[in-house]
C-alpha cells in the first residue's frame, strides 16, 4: 500500500501547499488588506466570509483538511531529511533547508493563530472584528510573533512555488528555474513588505483610536 | 617537498568505533590525496610516531573514471583521486561517506546503488548476442545527451550529498533517476519506459527529492541531475495521469524482459 | 553444468553472458566491483572494418593490419576471426545501448587510429571502455536478476581446484571484506584477469592490475606466452600516484607530435613517416619519442616529454570528440589542452603477452580457460590502439561458447569430483594466508614494489639491453629474498589489504621474473622488443612464440612456431604505404626470379 501510494502522497503534498492552501492564503491576504482602507472597510471584509453559508463547509474541506494534511504529511518529510548545510554550503541547499526550517516555524504559528483567533472563540463567543485584532496585536510580544511567523509562512510559500514547478516538471532547465526563482523573490519581497505595513497598522491602531 | 597534516577518521570494522588518527606525510609535485595514502602504506606511522595499520581505501584506475575512489575530503564528497594537494586546504580531513555501511576506515559497501539500478530495469533489452544487424539509428543530439548520463560511474558523491539519503528514508538517489532517463532516452530501452518511470514512482523513488540539487553540484561528472529530474518529475506525473484516465490496457501486459 | 569467470572486465562479463544466454549458471569473481574493472579507462575506441567512409577497408585489411602491427609475431587464424566478427561485435555494443558517438544520420562515427590509413575505429567520445563496460555490466545485471549470474565481487582469485588428472575443477577465492577462503566448484574456470601493470608502478593501469591471477596460473602449470611484450604507449601525463593516458584518438582527430628544433617546431613523426604520419604502430612512436628525447636530447626541457597539440583544431569540435581526455589533461596537468599544446611521455600501457590459449582460449590445463588482457593470442609483438577493446569482446564471445562444448564432452563433472581435492588447494591457500599473517620482519611490502617498479621501467621498457636486464633479474632475485623478512603491519582478520598485497606481491615477483627472462632470451628486435644489440627483426631464428612454464627456480623457457599460414610476413614500414611495400616487394621478387631465371 505504501509503496503505490508514496509517490501519490508526496505529489499531494506538493499540490495541497499551492492549492488550496497558497491560494487561500492569498485570499486571506487580499482579506486583509481592507486594513489599508480604514476600520470599516476591514470588518466589512472579513465579515464577508463569515456571511456566506459556504463557509463552515470551506473551512473545513478546502481549508483545514489540505492544511493539516500538508502540515503533517510536511513534519514526516522533514523529520525523514538529514540536513548538511554546513558540508554544503551551496545556495540551494540552504534554500532547501530554510523551506524546512520555515515549514516547523509556519506550522506552529499557523496552528496557534488558527487556534486562538478562529477555534478559540467558538467557545468564548468573541466577535471577530478589527478593535478585538488591533487590541491582540497591541502587545509586543504577540506583534513579534506574528512578524515572524508571517515571513516564515510567506518565504515557505513562495519558495514552495519553486520548488512545486519542478517537483511537477514544469520548470526543467536551469534557466527557467532561476527566472522562476527570481519572481518568487519579488512576490516574497512584495508580500513581505506589505504584511509587515498591514501588521504594524493594526499594532499601532489601538493607540490612534484612543 | 613539504609535509602535510592528514587526519583521517578511522574505524577497524562495522561494528568498531570510529576514532581519528592523524598523520605527517610528505607531499611530492602533483600529488593528490590517493599518492598520501600510498605513502602511508610505505609508511604507516602516525603523528605521534607510532606504528599502526595501512589505512584502507578503495581505490582503481586514479583518474576519475572508476567511480571507487569517492571518500568525504574536508566535509566535501569528491573522488581523492582528483583532489590534488595543492588545491585542498589543510590539514587534509578525510572521512569515509557516511550514506553507505562502512567497511573499514575509508572503505564504504556500496553495493546498495547497484541493487537499485535492478529495481529501475537499469538496461537496454536484447533479444540474444546472435547477429542481428546494427542497433537503431540515433540522432545526434540524443546520444549527446545519453552520453553525458551513462559517464556515471556510480561513484556515490550524489547520494551522500542529498539530504533525502539517509537511513530514514529509502530514496534511491540522484544516479538512479539519470539511468532512467538514460535507457528511456535509447530507442529500444524506450520501448519499455513505462515500466521504468513506474518503478521510480514506488517507494524510494522520484517523488522523495526535495530540490536541494546538491547532486549536480558535487557529481564528478557535471550530469545535469537537476533537469533531469525535473524532466523525469513531468514524465512520471503524465504517466500517473494517463494510466488513471485511460485505465489498464486490455490483454497481456508485454513486461520489458526482468 | 556450472561456470567460474573470473575477472568482471569486458572479457569476463561478455563470457558470463554468453553462458548465461545459454541457461547455464554463472559464478562471477572479481577484485572489484565489475563496474570499476579497468576496461573502464580505455579511451579512444573500438575497431571493426565497417567501412562506411567509402574507403574500402575490409576485416582482411584490418587482419592485416592487425599482424603488421604485431610484428607478425600472432598465431594468424584466431586474428583472422577477432577481425571477422569485429563488425558485428560492434554492432551488437550499439544494440545494447553503448552511446556510440554518431554521424549527422545518425549511424556510428568511425575515427582513424594508429597503425592504419583508415577510419575503422567506432568510439564513444573518448571513454569508449567505460561505455563498453557499462552495457555489458548492465546486461550482466540482467541476468543477475534471472538468477542465472551470481556475483562475488571484492573477492580475490587465489588459485585452480586442479584434480588427479590435471584437469581444473574449480577454484580458490578469498572474500576481502570477511577474509573468508572457500573453494568453488565448477566445470571451467576462465580467467579473464587483465595485465599487470602494477609490475612496472606507475604506468596508465590500474592499481589493481597486478596480474596475480595469472601469476598463479603460470605458477600451477600454465605456459606464460611473449611475456617480454610489454606495450610502452607513447603518450601518458604525469603523476605522482599513477601515470595518465592520454588517447591516440586525439592523433585519431588531428592531434600532432611536435618538438623544438633550431628553435622551431619540428613535426618529427611527421617527417620520419610521412605515409602514416602521427598514426603509427605505439611501438614506433615510442621509440620516436624516446629517439627525440634520448638520442637527440630534443626533449621538452631535455627531459622524456614531446608536445601533443591539438590546438590548430576547432576547439568545440576537439573538446566534443575527446571530452573525457582532455578533462583528465586539465585535471591532472592543470593547463588548457585547446590552448596550450599537451606535454606527455612514452608510458606502460599494455601487456601483449600472457597465458598460453590454444584456438579455444583454453590454457595448456583443460578446464582452465582465459581471455583478454590476461591472456597472449591476439596481439602479437605489438598491439594496435583500439585493439584492445575488440580482441577483449571476441575473446569473451568465443570462450563463452568454447566452454559449453568441452563440458559437453566430459565424461566426469566438477560434481563428481572428489570433495579432497577442493579441501587440499584450499588446505595450501589458508596455510599461505597464515604464513603472510605471521610476517613480521623489517621490511615494507609497498617499497619493495617500488623497487621492482624502478627497475622494470627503468630497463624493461622501450630499449632493452642484456646487461640491463641480466642487472634487472639479479633485482628480482635479491627482492624475492628481502620478501622472507617482510612485515605485515596488518594482522587483523577483517577487510585486511596489506596481507592481500603482500600475497599479489609474490605474484607480481613471478611474473616481472618471466618478463625478464624472456627479454633476455629473445635475441632479435620485434615490435615491442627493441634490443640495439640485435637491431632488426629475424624471422628465420625468432618468429617463435616465448612460452615460459614456471619452475621454483625462475621460468624455463620453449620456443613454438608462430603460426603464418594466412600472409607472409612483410617487411614492416610505416614511412610509406602498404601497398607500396607490397609492389616493391613484388618487384624485387620478379627481379630476383629473372635472375633466377637466367
Amino acid at each position: 500500500m505504501s509503496q503505490k501510494y508514496h509517490y501519490l502522497a508526496r505529489r499531494l503534498h506538493s499540490f495541497t501547499g499551492i492549492f488550496p492552501v497558497g491560494i487561500f492564503l492569498c485570499v486571506h491576504l487580499c482579506i486583509n488588506s481592507f486594513i489599508f482602507k480604514g476600520p470599516e472597510a476591514y470588518d466589512w471584509a472579513i465579515g464577508l466570509l463569515e456571511r456566506s453559508p459556504l463557509t463552515p463547509y470551506i473551512e473545513v474541506g478546502l481549508i483545514g483538511i489540505p492544511i493539516l494534511y500538508h502540515a503533517l504529511y510536511g513534519v514526516w518529510v522533514t523529520y525523514i531529511s538529514k540536513t548538511n548545510i554546513f558540508q554544503y554550503k551551496y545556495f540551494r541547499n540552504w534554500m532547501f533547508y530554510l523551506q524546512r526550517f520555515t515549514a516547523i516555524v509556519t506550522f506552529l504559528f499557523v496552528f496557534w493563530h488558527i487556534y486562538v483567533l478562529r477555534i478559540a472563540r467558538i467557545f468564548t463567543g468573541t466577535e471577530m472584528d478589527f478593535a478585538t485584532i488591533a487590541a491582540w496585536l497591541s502587545d509586543p510580544t504577540i506583534y513579534i510573533i506574528y512578524i515572524i511567523g508571517y515571513l516564515a509562512a510567506v518565504f515557505h510559500f513562495c519558495n514552495g512555488i519553486w520548488s512545486f514547478l519542478i517537483s511537477w516538471g514544469i520548470t526543467i532547465g536551469s534557466e527557467a528555474q532561476n527566472f522562476v526563482m527570481c519572481v518568487c523573490t519579488l512576490i516574497f519581497i512584495a508580500l513581505g513588505v506589505v504584511g509587515i505595513a498591514g501588521l504594524t497598522l493594526l499594532s499601532k491602531a489601538v493607540v490612534l483610536i484612543r | 617537498m613539504s609535509d602535510v597534516i592528514l587526519k583521517i577518521k578511522r574505524q577497524d570494522g562495522p561494528n568498531s568505533r570510529p576514532y581519528w588518527e592523524e598523520f605527517k606525510v610528505p607531499v611530492a609535485p602533483k600529488a593528490n590525496v590517493i599518492s598520501l595514502l600510498l605513502e602511508i602504506q610505505r609508511n604507516p606511522v602516525n603523528l605521534q610516531g607510532k606504528p599502526t595499520t595501512p589505512v584502507i581505501w578503495d581505490c582503481n584506475c586514479l583518474e576519475e573514471v572508476c567511480g571507487a575512489c569517492s571518500m568525504v575530503i574536508n566535509g566535501v564528497a569528491r573522488q581523492a583521486c582528483a583532489a590534488l594537494v595543492d588545491t585542498l586546504s589543510k590539514p587534509i580531513v578525510l572521512q569515509p561517506l557516511s550514506k553507505f555501511p562502512l567497511v573499514r576506515d575509508l572503505m564504504v559497501d556500496r553495493q546498495k546503488m547497484f541493487e537499485n539500478l535492478k529495481k529501475i530495469k537499469a538496461w537496454v533489452p536484447i533479444d540474444g548476442t546472435y547477429y542481428m544487424g546494427p542497433g537503431p539509428k540515433v540522432a545526434p543530439s540524443v546520444q549527446d545527451e545519453r552520453y553525458l548520463i551513462s559517464c556515471c560511474m556510480t561513484c556515490g558523491c550524489c547520494m551522500e550529498a542529498c539530504p533525502y539519503v539517509n537511513p530514514k528514508s529509502n530514496y534511491m538517489g540522484p544516479t538512479c533517476m539519470a539511468q532512467v532517463k538514460l535507457f528511456n532516452a535509447h530507442p529500444t530501452g524506450a520501448m519499455y519506459k513505462d515500466e521504468r518511470l513506474d518503478a521510480i514512482a514506488g517507494d524510494g523513488g522520484i517523488a522523495d527529492c526535495g530540490n536541494a540539487q546538491n547532486c549536480e553540484r558535487v557529481c564528478p561528472k557535471e550530469i545535469p541531475l537537476v533537469s533531469i529530474i525535473a524532466e523525469l518529475n513531468r514524465e512520471t506525473a503524465f504517466r500517473g495521469f494517463n494510466r488513471w484516465l485511460k485505465g489498464k490496457p486490455k490483454g497481456p501486459g508485454l513486461a520489458a524482459p526482468g | 553444468m556450472k561456470f567460474i569467470v573470473v575477472g568482471g572486465g569486458l572479457a569476463g562479463l561478455m563470457a558470463t553472458i554468453k553462458i548465461a544466454e545459454k541457461g547455464e549458471n554463472v559464478d562471477l569473481i572479481s577484485f572489484v566491483h565489475v563496474k570499476r574493472s579497468h576496461s573502464v579507462c580505455a579511451q579512444g575506441g573500438i575497431n571493426g572494418a565497417v567501412n562506411t567512409k567509402g574507403e574500402g577497408d575490409s576485416p582482411w585489411n584490418h587482419f592485416d593490419d592487425t599482424l603488421l602491427g604485431g610484428d607478425y609475431l600472432a598465431n594468424q587464424p584466431p586474428v583472422l576471426g577477432m577481425c571477422e566478427a569485429a563488425p558485428g561485435i560492434i554492432y551488437l555494443m550499439d544494440r545494447m545501448g553503448v552511446p556510440f558517438t554518431r554521424t549527422p544520420e545518425g549511424n556510428l562515427d568511425f575515427r582513424r587510429f594508429g597503425g592504419t590509413l583508415v577510419h575503422r575505429t567506432a568510439f564513444s567520445g573518448s571513454t569508449t571502455g567505460q561505455q563498453l563496460l557499462y552495457a555489458l555490466d548492465e546486461q550482466v545485471r540482467y541476468w543477475e536478476t534471472q538468477g542465472k549470474v551470481n556475483k562475488f565481487e571484492d573477492w580475490d582469485y587465489l588459485s585452480a581446484v586442479i584434480d588427479d588428472n590435471g584437469v581444473c575443477r574449480g577454484c580458490i577465492a578469498q572474500d576481502m571484506k570477511t577474509m573468508e577462503i572457500r573453494s568453488f566448484q565448477g566445470d571451467a574456470v576462465i580467467l579473464c584477469t587483465g595485465g599487470l601493470g602494477a609490475v612496472y608502478g606507475k604506468t596508465t593501469n590500474s592499481i589493481i592490475n597486478t596480474g596475480s591471477p595469472a601469476s598463479s596460473a603460470y605458477q600451477q602449470g600454465v605456459y606464460y606466452a611473449n611475456p617480454e611484450m610489454i606495450q610502452i604507449h607513447p603518450t601518458c601525463i604525469g603523476g605522482d600516484d599513477k601515470l595518465r593516458l592520454i588517447s591516440e584518438g586525439v592523433r585519431g582527430d588531428g592531434g600532432r607530435l611536435w618538438t623544438y628544433k633550431d628553435g622551431k617546431p619540428w613535426f618529427f613523426m611527421e617527417e620520419w613517416y610521412p605515409a602514416y604520419g602521427n598514426l603509427v604502430s605505439r611501438d614506433v612512436a615510442s621509440r620516436g619519442i624516446f629517439k627525440v628525447c634520448r638520442e637527440l636530447g630534443l626533449g621538452l626541457d631535455g627531459g622524456d616529454s614531446v608536445y601533443l597539440d591539438v590546438t590548430h583544431l576547432e576547439p568545440d569540435w576537439i573538446e566534443k570528440r575527446q571530452h573525457g581526455v582532455l578533462e583528465i589533461y586539465r585535471k591532472f596537468a592543470g593547463e588548457e589542452p585547446t590552448k596550450v599544446p599537451m606535454k606527455v611521455f612514452p608510458a606502460m600501457h599494455y601487456s601483449m603477452g600472457g597465458m598460453w590459449v590454444d584456438y579455444n582460449q583454453m590454457t595448456n590445463i583443460p578446464g582452465l580457460f582465459a581471455a583478454g588482457e590476461c591472456e597472449y593470442q591476439y596481439h602479437g609483438a605489438n598491439r594496435l590502439g583500439a585493439n584492445s577493446l575488440i580482441s577483449c569482446l571476441y575473446a569473451g564471445t568465443v570462450v563463452g561458447d568454447k566452454v559449453m562444448e568441452y563440458c559437453k564432452g566430459l565424461k566426469k563433472t566438477s560434481s563428481d569430483v572428489s570433495s579432497k581435492v577442493f579441501d587440499a588447494e584450499m588446505a595450501r591457500q589458508k596455510a599461505g594466508m597464515d604464513k603472510i599473517l605471521k610476517f613480521n620482519g623489517p621490511e615494507n611490502p609497498y617499497v619493495l614494489k617500488d623497487e621492482m617498479n624502478n627497475y622494470m621501467s627503468t630497463y624493461v621498457g622501450v630499449v632493452r639491453t642484456t646487461k640491463q636486464l641480466q642487472d634487472t633479474d639479479k633485482k628480482l632475485l635479491e627482492l624475492m629474498e628481502r620478501y622472507k623478512k617482510l612485515g605485515v603491519y596488518d594482522t587483523g582478520g577483517w577487510s585486511n589489504r596489506t596481507a592481500i598485497f603482500i600475497r599479489h606481491l609474490w605474484n607480481m615477483f613471478e611474473l616481472a621474473r618471466g618478463i625478464v627472462g624472456g627479454s633476455l632470451l629473445r635475441k632479435e628486435s620485434r615490435g615491442a622488443h627493441y634490443m640495439p644489440e640485435y637491431p632488426n627483426r629475424d624471422d628465420e631464428n625468432w618468429l617463435k612464440t616465448t612460452k615460459a612454464k614456471w619452475t621454483p627456480s625462475g621460468p624455463q623457457f620453449s620456443l613454438e612456431d608462430v603460426d603464418i599460414s594466412l600472409v607472409k610476413p612483410r617487411v614492416r614500414r610505416y614511412d610509406v604505404t602498404k601497398d607500396q611495400v607490397i609492389k616493391e616487394a613484388a618487384e624485387k621478387e620478379a627481379a630476383s626470379s629473372k635472375e633466377g631465371a637466367k
